[in-house]
């Protein structure tokens, strides 16, 4: 027995000893054949069978990596987000501080007002309206969703933003009970008392149609200069003093004869770019 | 056996992913880190020579996938890798860190300069990524091997054990 057991541990062992030899010569034998043989034919359509097997792998760790960058620019954004959000508060925080001195200012004006008997300027009430219907041929008046339900009135102001700040955008003309029709600034039948932010001198704005939009009866020594801003005037009946209507776009002095100036004004407000109006709904307008 | 296959598998595509995030984060500092081998020698560490072999033919036959030039240089000087390592194993206890580490960062050299003399010969064209690139390549995967070594011995113990 004893005999039997040592020849089948040698027998084992020899076993062993060659699968050592076998497998790496085998191995090695098969990777250099792949190197001597042509990369055309043979190896080529290995490549195309491990292609199957490796391509999947190749899009999961590719898809990895990328994930890990997307989780890397997550966390800077959050990082960001910190930032940002402090900046913000810190805003938040000035900008309460202002609403809180404009409130003391608006009651010491309030206060003032009624000492020297002049009626204080009404803040701004309303509501915000979308451009429901606009008229292929007749650009210069919109249809907007909210009507006398909402507070709209006829002769209501109507303003707009346009680059973070409002302007004047047109007049109400006709309500019934869910829609308005609004007359932008730019319609021909479009006038509005308007004063220059330069000097102070009051004038009569004027839509122009498919021509400039005009200000019309300024003096003729007024001192007006490109980009000067135009503003609606406390005289004015329909529009509360204060919106900002645009800017001086160019001055002539076109004859002799002519009294005042002719001033071109580009609005502040683009009549074809109106989406969202706010409609003025105070009923305490002068 | 099935089982098995499958965590070899699993292991492997593991093994795919770290070498392209490797080879992708680490070509910014202009280093060749070859993480592909660092799993093949962790491999062999943990699995017999009968599944070994072919397991670092495989790693090296992926390598060689991307290749243009010449096709099997990788899987050549992978499978004289597994060879060095195998021979290593019965001298050394791969248990512990600093074998894992030093073998890592010999066989890395091994294979980068084994890889440059097989493109010179069978291509004419000499490939050196450079002394600074392949020793700072084999540090990186050196410093990964404790992880990569202790993923496959996680993985594959119980094969081990049962072998």
């Amino acid at each position: 027995m004893i005999p039997l057991r040592q020849h089948g541990a040698k027998k084992q062992h020899i076993a062993g000893s060659r699968r050592k030899v076998l497998f790496p010569a085998v191995f090695l034998l098969l990777s250099f054949l792949l190197m001597i043989l042509p990369l055309e034919g043979m190896v080529a359509s290995i490549k195309v069978v491990l292609s199957y097997v490796f391509i999947p792998q190749i899009r999961l760790a590719h898809g990895g990596v990328k994930y890990a960058e997307n989780v890397h620019q997550t966390v800077q954004e959050l990082l960001q987000t910190h930032t940002e959000n402090r900046l913000l508060k810190q805003q938040m925080e000035e900008t309460q501080m202002l609403t809180s001195q404009a409130q003391y200012i608006f009651q010491e004006n309030e206060r003032l007002s009624a000492i020297v008997g002049v009626q204080p300027a009404q803040r701004w009430q309303g509501v915000w309206a979308k451009v429901a219907y606009r008229e292929p041929a007749q650009w210069n008046t919109v249809i907007i969703d909210k009507g006398a339900a909402d507070g709209v009135q006829e002769r209501s102001a109507v303003l707009s933003l346009a680059h973070g700040q409002e302007g004047l955008a047109g007049v109400v003309i006709e309500v019934t009970e869910n829609t308005a029709k609004v007359l932008l600034l730019r319609d021909e039948d479009f006038t509005a008392a308007v004063m220059l932010e330069r000097g102070q001198e009051e004038g009569l704005l004027v839509g122009g149609g498919l021509h400039p939009v005009r200000l019309k009866y300024i003096p003729l020594l007024t001192p007006v200069v490109k980009g000067d801003k135009i503003y609606t005037a406390s005289s004015s009946s329909i529009f509360p003093a204060g919106i900002l209507v645009g800017s001086v776009s160019d001055v002539r002095e076109d004859d002799s004869f002519q009294t005042s100036l002719t001033v071109e004004v580009a609005p502040a407000v683009r009549s074809g770019a109106v989406k969202e109006l706010f409609v003025i709904t105070n009923p305490e307008r002068k | 056996m099935v089982w098995k296959g499958c965590k070899i598998i699993f292991l492997f595509i593991v093994a795919t992913i770290f070498h392209w995030a490797g080879a992708t984060l680490f070509s910014f500092f202009g280093l060749s880190v070859n993480l592909m081998l660092v799993f093949a020698i962790a491999f062999c560490a943990e699995l017999k020579l009968e599944v070994g072999y072919p397991v670092a033919f495989m790693a090296g036959l992926f390598l060689d996938f991307f290749g243009t030039r010449l096709f099997g240089n990788n899987a050549f000087s992978f499978t004289a890798a597994a060879c060095l390592m195998y021979a290593l194993c019965s001298r050394f206890d791969f248990e512990s860190i600093f074998p894992q580490v030093f073998t890592v960062f010999g066989l890395t050299c091994f294979v980068s300069l084994l890889n440059s003399i097989l493109l010179a010969w069978f291509t004419s064209a000499m490939m050196w990524p450079g002394t600074w690139s392949v020793v700072g390549g084999a540090a990186v995967g050196a410093a990964f091997a404790p992880f990569v070594f202790w993923l496959a011995n996680r993985v594959l113990r119980e094969d081990t054990k049962a072998a």
